[in-house]
């Protein structure tokens, strides 16, 4: 029986592409058992990356004009809000944001706990121990 | 078959199309699908060696190229990437398929689509070619495919597979001698090609 491969085809041919080959190996191609396959494999690819493209789509007019927007909703209220804050603060009368002024004695006993006069030097307690020491002496 | 990229200079580039398919445009996407779905199936039928598995793996690798898009660096080598996931995508497929051990079916019968009675012989011939095909190693599976089915050049499958262009012709060299020596003595290999254009 005859081969239906020449036999120093695959010497001869300088590596170009092996025509013989090539022919047998449409027996390995899918469209030969359905000619529509590569259009269902298309078809079946597209459906199911629509989803991926719609995102990228929607990505692209995002960046380009929508982030934008959405960017300056966000910046310009802020914006707004911190300069009538900065307005009302610098036109504001200078009498009402003087501060009142602290005394002395206030100053002394700012942070101390307790009763800031002793105890001795109260009225009231030097009487009583006047009264006391009299009594005893 | 040649791919349509280097058939027709007016064509949009890869870079072209892949920059348009990642702001979404449907067209491009489409166009890169069209130009590397042989492909990607030839090289995933080289890694898996089953019709279904290759058409899942092949058809997934898109799905997964479209997501990882941004992630091509140089988009007009956006071919040699996405062989890269397909291969991956392959070999992940065989892995759980080992994992899951399913029985396997014969090859030639694995077609969803029934097989018209002047066919059965081109099926026939298949499954010779994927017995053939089973004894080489997968780097040469995948360089003989690519080269002698899909018409891809000797540069082309190198920047595809990272490898030097004169290991690639000798791999080429070598597969194709041991799928000669395999076909050859197969016999009534020239009727079944005859009946089956």
């Amino acid at each position: 029986m005859k081969n239906w491969l020449r036999d120093n085809a695959a010497e001869s041919d300088g590596l170009g592409r092996d025509m013989e080959l090539a022919e047998a190996f449409g027996a390995l191609d899918p469209a030969m058992y359905d000619p529509n396959y590569w259009l269902r494999f298309r078809g079946w690819v597209m459906s199911n990356a629509a989803t991926e493209l719609g995102r990228r789509r929607l990505m692209t007019r995002l960046t380009v004009g929508d982030v934008m927007s959405s960017w300056a909703r966000a910046l310009v209220p802020t914006a707004v809000l911190a300069a009538a804050i900065a307005g009302v603060l610098t036109t504001r009368p200078p009498a009402a944001i003087q501060a009142q002024p602290i005394g002395l004695e206030e100053q002394l006993i700012v942070e101390i706990p307790g009763d800031p006069a002793p105890v001795l030097m109260t009225p009231d307690i030097g009487e009583v121990f006047i009264v006391f020491a009299s009594e005893s002496f | 078959m040649v791919p349509v990229s280097f058939q027709m200079s007016e064509t949009p580039t890869d870079g072209e199309l892949v920059l348009r398919a990642r702001e979404g445009e449907e067209l491009a996407f489409g166009l890169l699908v069209q130009r590397y779905q042989r492909p990607a199936y030839a090289v995933a039928y080289s890694v898996t060696g089953r019709h279904e598995d290759a058409e899942d793996a092949a058809q997934e690798s898109f799905l997964v190229a479209l997501t990882r898009l941004d992630e091509c660096r140089n988009p007009e080598k956006f071919g040699g990437w996405l062989m890269t996931i397909v291969r991956n995508r392959s070999k992940n497929l065989i892995r759980r398929e080992s994992l899951r051990e399913t029985d396997q079916v014969p090859p030639g019968a694995q077609s969803k689509v029934p097989t018209p009675d002047k066919l059965a012989e081109a099926a026939e011939l298949r499954a010779l070619l994927q017995s053939a095909l089973e004894e080489l190693p997968e780097i040469q599976r995948q360089i003989v495919l690519l080269h002698d089915w899909e018409g891809w050049k000797h540069r082309e499958i190198a920047d595809s597979l990272d490898l030097p262009s004169g290991t690639v012709r000798s791999h080429l060299h070598f597969a194709r001698k041991t799928l000669r020596q395999t076909l050859q003595n197969a016999p009534g290999v020239p009727e079944i090609i005859r009946k089956a254009q």
